[in-house]
């Protein structure tokens, strides 16, 4: 897929080069984090089993918190294919020998590398915050590549379907829109910042499909638990299976669609 | 000489409703300027934009350096650089990251790619712009980028629309030049459309004129102007008396009085019918002041197959309208 490697360094490029999208991108982890962290901390009253046995909220929310970062991300990676085709730039990369996948599939992996990036910040911020992460029971290599995968899932998940929905937008108001609508029921519809105990129970079952609930709670089990006993991981492996699996069909329709239906 | 290029009945309909191309039929030979002439709306762009597999036919379809653009168009965008009416370039990178870019896009060895692209900035004075952001370009240095963004991959057919609209006249010189020293040297086949007559006239070998999405004519310049059938000579008597002799010129076409002691002789040929008429003159002791001699030009010829006056769409109107529409889209 020629075009995908210039493409990817051209997004990158105009991120790291633009100082107050850079600023904003990594001091938003924090924001959660601390607003977050101080508003529901009074969760941590009911008692650590309400936490699935985590020593603070903060380290309760960040699996929740790295999710939200991706996807909130994520949901914005199509709004530069539409700056691309108002600016006329998509017009270069029509004319060009390169497959027309590739440009739509540039704006998903240079957002799951920016997400990343915030996902490296904001682990770091919350080991140093007073208070913040504790690995309680260690944190293993295994560990690290299984929050990893969460992470980067959940962004392919979200980029696919945001930037498929750009492959024929015009203008950017309708993105922006539809972002609206559905970034909080995303959250909320979701275990990524409450236990599941303290949700109404309607809402807790719909949540159980959401995969911005799987990439939380996959996350905030190694998180907690370090090395994970049988059940532990037998959750895991179902959450992350579905998360590749709905990654994986997302992605593949993003081909096809990016493919054919692409133009100006 | 073998086509490089040929359309077959192509249509395009935007939206079900605007027929901008209607079963346009064109030939374009292999290492030739052609020229692509037509009023605003004529579906210049439109018919370039199919031939470089930016857009899809309705209908119809064409073989481009052996490729048809409905299957092959992989193949095509490979063979061909293009520089569309619109801007293209990337604001937020540099001029030479720009073309770094699209040189990357055609798998151009990195080497060569930098050579040719320090040689193309040069041709086009962008030597000292180089290095600055797109957004700080002026209107003519954003023009002249994307030419050379056009050339980056050393295309065999190149693809020009509108290249000089909105450049000053010297930039517009030079553009002409520049485009005669590619095709001369590089042997490209080029396909140009433009607003400026004189530019077709200038640049082309031979040239079609469209309409509504038709081809209303075809030829070189020469062979079009000839359709028209006709030099134009003017002659300027001294006394009115002598305008009834001038107009029964028995060789002219038709004659009409177009000031009042001035007669517009229209001739089939003014290299043999000028001698006549000076004799006549002689033979007939007309008394002239002035006499002229015009041949047709393609705004004539224009004028007679569209029935627009190109020259009355003012180019400094024209260039405002673009700029504003580029605002407008931004
Ligand atoms: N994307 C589009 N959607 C709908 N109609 C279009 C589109 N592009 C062009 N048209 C219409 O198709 C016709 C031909 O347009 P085209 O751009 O090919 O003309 P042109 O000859 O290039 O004109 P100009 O000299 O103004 O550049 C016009 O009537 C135009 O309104
Ligand atoms: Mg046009």
């Amino acid at each position: 897929m020629s075009g995908l490697g210039p493409l990817t360094s051209r997004e990158l490029k105009k991120w790291y080069r633009n100082p107050i999208s850079l600023f904003t991108g990594l001091i938003q982890p924090l924001f959660w984090l601390v607003l977050f962290g101080s508003a529901f901390s009074k969760i941590s009253d009911f008692g650590p089993a309400i936490l699935d046995g985590a020593p603070n909220y903060i380290t309760y929310i960040l699996g929740g918190v790295l999710t939200i970062i991706g996807l909130f991300t994520a949901l914005f990676s199509g709004v530069n294919l539409i700056f691309d085709r108002r600016l006329g730039v998509l017009g270069r990369f029509l004319i060009a020998p390169i497959r027309r996948s590739s440009i739509v599939f540039a704006k998903i992996f240079s957002s799951s590398f920016r997400i990343l990036i915030n996902a490296a910040i904001l682990i770091a911020a919350a080991l140093i915050i007073p208070n913040g992460l504790k690995f309680v029971h260690g944190f293993t290599v295994l560990d690290a590549l299984i929050l990893v995968t969460a992470v980067i899932l959940t962004s392919l998940i979200f980029s696919s379907i945001f930037t498929t929905i750009a492959v024929r937008i015009t203008r950017p108001d309708t993105i922006f829109g539809i972002i609206n609508l559905v970034n909080l029921p995303l959250l909320f519809v979701s275990y990524a910042m409450f236990p599941p105990d303290l949700m109404a129970g309607w809402l807790s079952d719909m949540a159980k499909y959401n995969p911005v609930s799987w990439s939380a709670e996959t996350i905030r089990t190694v998180i907690i638990n370090g090395s994970l006993s049988a059940s532990q991981a037998y959750h895991v492996s179902v959450w992350l299976g579905g998360l590749a699996a709905l990654a994986a069909f997302l992605l593949t329709l993003t081909y096809f669609v990016s493919e054919k239906e692409i133009r100006e | 000489m073998a086509s490089i290029i040929k359309t077959e009945d192509l249509t395009k309909v935007y939206n079900g409703r605007v027929k901008a191309l209607d079963k346009l039929n064109i030939e374009i030979e292999k290492g030739e300027i052609y020229g692509l002439l037509g009023p605003n709306g004529a579906g210049k762009t439109t018919t370039i934009n199919l031939l470089v597999t930016r857009i899809y036919p309705t209908s119809g379809t064409a073989i481009v350096n052996g490729f048809d653009i409905r299957k092959n168009s992989l193949d095509i965008r490979r063979t061909i650089g293009v520089v569309p009416q619109d801007l293209t370039t990337d604001e937020d990178l540099t001029g030479i990251e720009n073309l770094k870019l699209v040189s990357r896009f055609y798998d151009v060895p990195q080497a060569e790619a930098e050579e040719r692209i320090n040689r193309l900035i040069s041709m086009v004075n962008l030597d000292d712009a180089k290095d600055r952001l797109v957004r700080q370009y002026s209107g003519g240095m954003r023009k002249r980028l994307e030419l050379i963004a056009g050339l980056v991959n050393d295309p065999e057919i190149l693809f020009l629309d509108e290249p000089t609209l909105g450049l000053d006249v010297t930039t517009r010189n030079h553009m002409w030049q520049y485009v005669k020293e590619i095709q001369e040297k590089l042997d490209v086949t080029i396909i140009l459309t433009s607003h400026y007559l004189e530019e077709v006239d200038a640049l082309s070998d031979r040239i079609s004129i469209i309409d509504h999405g038709k081809v209303m004519a075809t030829g070189t310049s020469e062979e079009l102007k000839s359709n028209l059938r006709g030099d134009v000579i003017q002659v300027t008597v001294k006394s009115e008396n002598d305008v009834e002799k001038v107009m029964a010129f028995p060789e002219s076409v038709d004659s009409k009085l177009t000031e009042p002691n001035t007669v517009r002789l229209k001739v089939s040929n003014s290299d043999e019918e000028l001698p006549k008429l000076i004799s006549y003159i002689n033979a007939n002791s007309i008394q002239i002041t002035k006499l002229s001699v015009q041949k047709p030009s393609l705004d004539d010829v224009f004028l007679e197959i569209t029935g627009k006056d190109i020259r009355k769409e003012d180019p400094a109107d024209y260039r405002q309208v673009m700029f504003n529409m580029r605002r407008l889209r931004r």
